[in-house]
């Protein structure tokens, strides 16, 4: 997918950057990914802004179950609890 | 399935011993099940249907298979992919009786979709091709509270509600529910670089709707 | 073995953020982690590495242990800090910027017709670094007469790493 074996361009990295967060990138590639965010700011920030967009959405609270729901189910575990 | 089959993840001991509380009939540990799946539930049945309605449905009707097939679970998968695989079939007969039927296939990432406008890149006739033409914000440069507010995280919420289902679904389940990616691969039946790839559009999606939003 | 790391200069790692032990007068203590290339594992430079990791302080380490020689770095299964290389400090980080800046020129009009375009990439980089400048000329290379000169550029810079930092050979 790279233009050379040595070197991988900004355009690139960010195609990339979720993989390296989840470790998922072979070991060439990573050490590709790596030489390029210690020489380029543009792509380090890019990677913190993923970084802080798993944050983010790690944030969101999950769902309640809506009652009715609840309630639905519980009838329905006493129901199968009796047959 | 086309996941390699030493991925298969059997159900963990404490996942046996819930079990055994469900069969003896606690409602507490039923209840809390509920709770803890809901999202989850939710979130995949919106993969193949269309409505929050139907989903809610699909997840009641969800737990009903469960109860039924509850004696006859052998904890051969986790409990966890059990109970949404179960989820998904009730959820793609719906989707098709709703000629929404999302295929086996569809589920697959489809054609190319740049993590970052190409334009935002050098082009081939410019010194230094590929390379930002002006490099996105450093947010650790931005005050706290503004990347950690809630109108951020509100941000982040619509423009996961307006990616694509299996994006969706696979970012709920990673980043919110904190699922492994096995469990996304058990139940989605995409392989684990289809899973990368979703998570990736996702992350990338959602991202640029954060920087729209902080560099506002 | 003796090999290079570079590190934050509070001493973190740069990918990994690792707090090394640092060498006080005498070496610093052994880390010790399993080897798998870029997930874990003592990485460090040889010589020839260096201007592909360049960055703020330089170390000298001893690798033990498992060793694998990789492309562009060295994975250990121990690794300990010698001594920092005082002689990178800011001021020979600038000078060494400045010489791949004019290299970068020098390789960019040299050409015909001189890639402008490329030559006007120099001079707004510098104040990103030596790591940046290194990469910039050795591309410029890479654009006019292909790999073989993108590293022949890269052995460049390192030998002149090698006599300024004044390191041996090894």
């Amino acid at each position: 997918m790279h233009e050379s074996g040595e070197h991988v361009t900004c355009r690139e990295v960010v195609e990339l950057a979720s993989d390296y967060l989840e470790r998922a990138l072979p070991a060439d590639e990573a050490t590709l990914f790596e030489q390029h965010l210690n020489f380029c700011d543009g792509c380090l920030w890019y990677l913190e802004q993923i970084r802080a967009t798993v944050e983010t959405v790690g944030r969101i609270r999950e769902e309640d179950v809506p009652p009715e729901t609840r309630d639905k189910l519980l009838t329905a575990f006493r129901d199968w609890k009796r047959s | 399935m086309t996941r390699a089959a030493a991925h298969e993840r059997r159900a963990t001991a404490e996942e046996l011993e819930l079990l055994g509380l469900l069969r003896a009939g606690d409602e507490r540990a039923f209840e809390e099940l509920v709770t803890e799946y809901y999202g989850t539930m939710i979130a995949v049945a919106l993969t193949y249907v269309r409505t929050r309605a139907v989903a809610e449905e699909v997840v009641q009707e969800a737990w009903l298979g469960v109860l039924k097939g509850l004696d006859r679970f052998e904890g051969r998968s986790s409990l966890k992919t059990w109970v949404l695989r179960i989820l998904v079939n009730i959820a793609k007969t719906r989707g098709t009786r709703e000629a929404r039927s999302v295929p086996f296939a569809s589920l697959a990432p489809e054609g190319d979709e740049p993590a970052v406008d190409p334009e935002r890149f050098r082009g081939p006739g410019d010194g230094f091709p590929g390379h930002w033409r002006s490099y996105p914000a450093n947010w650790h440069a931005l005050p706290e509270d503004v990347v950690h507010g809630q109108e951020t995280l509100r941000v982040a919420l619509r423009a996961i509600e307006r990616l694509p289902p299996a994006q969706r679904t696979v970012i709920v389940m990673r980043d919110i529910q904190g699922c492994e990616p096995e469990e996304v691969c058990e139940v989605l039946e995409v392989s684990e670089g289809n899973q990368r790839v979703l998570l990736h559009r996702a992350r990338s999606r959602v991202r640029q709707a954060l920087e729209e939003h902080l560099d506002a | 073995m003796i090999a290079y790391k570079f590190l934050r200069s509070d001493g973190s790692g740069v990918f990994t953020g690792f707090a090394w032990p640092l060498p006080d007068g005498s070496p610093g203590a052994w880390v010790d982690a399993a080897v798998d290339p870029c997930r874990s594992g003592v990485h460090a430079c040889r010589l020839r590495d260096l201007p592909l990791w360049a960055g703020r302080a330089l170390y000298e380490a001893e690798l033990a242990g498992d060793i694998v020689e990789d492309r562009t770095k060295v994975i250990a299964s121990r690794g300990r800090l010698l001594r920092r290389v005082d002689a990178w400090d800011d001021a020979l980080r600038a000078e060494y910027t400045r010489m791949c800046a004019d290299r970068a020129h020098e390789l960019a009009l040299g050409a015909s017709p001189p890639l402008a375009a490329w030559d006007a990439v120099v001079e707004p980089s510098i104040p990103e670094g030596p790591a940046l400048l290194g990469f910039v000329a050795a591309r410029i290379a890479d654009e006019r007469f292909g790999a073989e000169a993108y590293h022949a550029e890269r052995a460049r810079q390192t030998a002149w790493l090698v006599e300024r930092l004044g390191l041996e050979a090894a």
